[in-house]
């Protein structure tokens, strides 16, 4: 009882000064305002989570269900992403404006809510799914709504003119999922993992890039 | 040689703008017609296979693709081929293949040194590799540094961190150092190559301190040293201590069989009183070493014989004063030695401490002890049960026979008696005595050494076992006032039983040389038992006993000769209160 106590206390006192990373701004506050530079952070953050994630969960599931399925063999899929325009290599990246490549994120973010949701659930019914995917499945749904909402913070504050809320691509391949074929069941799990994985990557290197040429003037 | 197809090795991305298919050719090229390996390439989206733009800029099997056909998230699918034949082929997109080239520049700084100047702390510098457009932040990379000493094999490793500078603290400063770098995208798996080496040496910038060589490491040998010889001198200084309680608590005592109530100190110290008081005092034994039938073939006491008293002999005397003496218990005094035990119901425990020392695990002692506790049994019978006759006498006829013999043999004691040498005048007593079987005493406690090896034993109490004695051969008119009680008597009651065509007188003559047997006059007589008799009954075989001294294990005990007697299967067959080795050696484990 006292240690917990002790600790408690001691707890406190660290947080008040300043040990832990940012301070925190509740919601619908006004006098609270974050910089950019700590929003830019913070977004930051949670994309390269989010990355590592997906990453992570992709290379178990290839390690645990697609070896010597030819996942890899087979043409690789496209992504529900791909009608989606974005930059391909870095002189695209520094070209683009950067309220464009908000937007974009923001879309690609947008279309992962819903696969995100559904890979969560379906990677459940998945006979023998190891623990760690299964919990990873959940928290990238999370993680991802809070890097939106961040990002949508991000974008009220530098964009000067109204938000475009239409970039958005629908996301149809929940039936691949749900498929009572186990081999082609797993494929479309494994699509979607590396989709993702790739998606991750993407938005983790606009926002760096972002973050760079909005806050340290391309000089990180 | 096997026949190694063309192979793509490996594609690689340095800074995720551009990125290099690497093959190996086989040995095709040699074995065959030489043909030209192309590479083709196919984005996702496209449907025909394109031609390395160039195969040049990365050396030799190599084809290189610029930013302008490098498209980062786009899967991309290679072929090596010539002509018609595709001998293998690879799918990937750039951002997997993301291998960073070596940092560069590398430098260090010294931060500060320690107060004796034997280490020191630095800072090492590096700048991220030129290719890596890190400030524009398109690629994010982390380092992991490696030292090590020069002449060490195993490099130490740093944690990856994203910065381009990191401290080594506590460097040798006597010693060289050297440090390489390699990076890897962030999200990756993979390093890239590593840096080139950087050498830290400490005495290029003056700091360098040779003489202070030496390393202050943990004195390992120094602590083991002095700990064994803490312990040594705890571990004498307990058992040198005086406290029994501390001694008992680290060196708790081997229990040994002792005897209650005997303080050995007494039997060094030849307190032959005390010793025989208290020797008579302990029946424990009693019951153990001797069965109620051997008593019957051997025993036949008669303790108040006055006659007894009237022997003219020096032992006679001296020991019956000795007796008289001994027969103290209200006299006992409050010491260890037990004796006042006697007076009380409880026997208490006697010091064993100093038993300790006395015991051996020879047999002798053994035997000691178990002859000491025989006798007793002996004394404690005799004394307790002074005219109460043993219940358990079952065979009277060869007793009375044994009286007879022994009535005869009583005339023969006396003029053997004389012809005893003079050094053993205890001869007399104890042929005497052993004639007498009515009035037979048992030796308690060895009273003298005579320079021949014999023992002296002074008389104690009357015991049981005398009187057993005594009523087998009643006819002994001698008083016992011995209390040792030998085999010669029960052997003469046993030999006259057994050998009663035998001319017992020879026999009786072989015994009345000594009180005390010689191994050889034991033998002897013993030889002759066993000769005329064919099975002597296994009761009336005299036991074999220790007769003479043979070891002096002075002051712990003696070691007595055993005789070459057969020993009965009987668990034990006791004349005396001596026991031989091997029936003790059979009656205890």
């Amino acid at each position: 009882g006292l240690l917990l106590v002790a600790l408690l206390v001691s707890h406190m006192l660290l947080t008040k000064e300043g040990v832990t990373s940012l301070p925190i701004c509740p919601n619908g506050s006004v006098n609270c305002q974050l910089s950019l530079e700590e929003l830019f952070d913070r977004a930051v953050k949670l994309s390269h989570y989010i990355h590592f994630l997906s990453s992570e969960m992709f290379n178990e599931f290839d390690e645990r269900y697609a070896q010597g399925r030819g996942f890899i063999a087979k043409a690789v899929n496209s992504c529900h992403t791909a009608s989606l325009t974005t930059p391909e290599d870095k002189e695209q990246a520094q070209q683009i404006h950067h309220e464009d490549l908000l937007n974009l994120i923001l879309g690609v973010l947008r279309s992962w809510n819903d696969p995100l949701i559904h890979l969560a659930s379906e990677v459940q019914r998945i006979k023998e799914a190891p623990e760690t995917i299964l919990w990873k499945a959940v928290e990238i749904e999370e993680q991802n709504k809070r890097l939106l909402e961040g990002m949508e913070k991000i974008v009220g504050r530098v964009h000067s003119g109204e938000v475009e809320n239409d970039i958005y691509t629908p996301w149809e391949g929940l039936p691949s999922l749900q498929l009572a074929d186990e081999d082609s069941r797993l494929f479309a799990f494994y699509n979607l993992l590396h989709c993702l994985r790739r998606d991750s990557h993407k938005i983790d290197n606009y926002l760096k890039v972002l973050k760079c040429r909005l806050i340290h003037d391309n000089n990180c | 040689d096997l026949l190694q197809w063309p192979q793509i090795s490996k594609c690689r991305s340095p800074e995720m703008e551009t990125f290099s298919c690497y093959w190996t050719a086989g040995n095709f090229y040699n074995l065959t017609v030489p043909r030209i390996l192309q590479l083709l390439y196919k984005k996702s989206n496209e449907e025909d296979w394109k031609e390395c733009p160039d195969y040049i800029t990365s050396g030799q099997n190599s084809c290189y693709f610029n930013a302008s056909y490098t498209s980062v998230w786009t899967p991309y699918c290679v072929q090596l081929a010539s002509k018609n034949e595709v001998y293998d082929k690879k799918c990937f997109s750039v951002d997997e293949i993301v291998l960073p080239d070596p940092p560069v520049h590398l430098n260090w700084t010294l931060l500060n040194t320690s107060q004796t100047g034997i280490h020191g702390d630095i800072q090492v510098r590096w700048d991220p590799p030129p290719t890596a457009d890190v400030r524009k932040g398109w690629i994010t990379l982390e380092y992991e540094l490696q030292y090590k000493e020069v002449n060490e094999t195993k490099w130490k490793e740093l944690k990856p961190r994203l910065s381009t500078m990191v401290p080594l603290y506590s460097l040798k400063t006597a010693r060289d150092y050297e440090i390489r770098i390699r990076s890897r995208q962030r999200t990756s798996e993979k390093f890239g190559e590593f840096s080139e080496i950087l050498y830290v040496s400490f005495s290029q910038i003056g700091i360098g301190c040779d003489h202070c060589a030496e390393e202050v490491e943990f004195p390992w040998f120094l602590v083991v040293v002095f700990g064994v010889c803490g312990l040594a001198v705890t571990v004498i200084s307990i058992m040198l201590s005086k406290q029994p309680r501390l001694k008992m608590l680290i060196f708790p005592p081997v229990p040994v069989p002792k005897i209650k109530g005997i303080d050995p100190d007494l039997l060094k110290k030849g307190k032959l009183d005390e010793v025989n008081s208290i020797l008579a005092c302990h029946d424990n034994y009693k019951t153990q070493l001797y069965s109620d039938d051997l008593w019957v073939e051997f025993i036949e006491l008669d303790i108040e014989d006055p006659d007894e008293k009237n022997r003219a002999s020096d032992t006679d005397r001296l020991l019956s004063e000795e007796d008289l003496k001994s027969h103290g218990c209200l006299g006992a005094k409050d010491d260890d030695s037990g004796r006042a035990s006697c007076c009380e119901p409880d026997i208490p425990e006697t010091d064993f401490s100093a038993s300790d020392t006395c015991d051996a695990t020879s047999d002798s002692d053994q035997f000691k002890k178990a002859t000491e506790k025989e006798e007793e049994d002996l004394l404690c019978l005799d004394r307790q049960d002074n005219d109460e006759s043993l219940p358990s006498l079952a065979n009277t006829d060869p007793q009375r026979r044994h009286r007879n013999t022994q009535s005869e043999n009583s005339h023969l004691w006396a003029p053997f008696g004389d012809s005893v040498e003079s050094p053993r005048p205890s001869v007399h007593t104890q042929i005497s005595n052993q004639n007498s079987l009515t009035s037979t005493d048992f030796y308690a406690q060895v009273s003298d050494i005579t320079p021949a090896g014999r023992v002296v034993l002074s008389p104690g109490q009357k015991s049981k076992l005398g009187r057993a004695q005594r009523e087998d051969c009643t006819e002994q008119n001698f008083t016992m006032d011995n209390t040792y009680f030998c085999e010669a008597d029960v052997k003469k009651c046993i030999a006259v039983t057994s050998h009663e065509e035998n001319e017992p007188h020879v026999q009786e003559q072989s015994y009345n040389e000594d009180g005390y047997f010689t191994t050889e006059s034991l033998t002897t007589t013993v030889a002759s038992l066993g000769a005329s008799t064919a099975a002597p009954p296994s009761s009336e075989t005299p036991v074999a006993d220790y007769t003479s001294i043979h070891i002096v294990h002075s002051p712990q005990g003696l070691v007595l000769n055993a005789t070459a007697l057969p020993v009965p299967d009987k668990e034990f067959n006791v004349s005396c209160g001596y026991v031989s080795t091997d029936q003790l050696n059979k009656i205890m484990p």
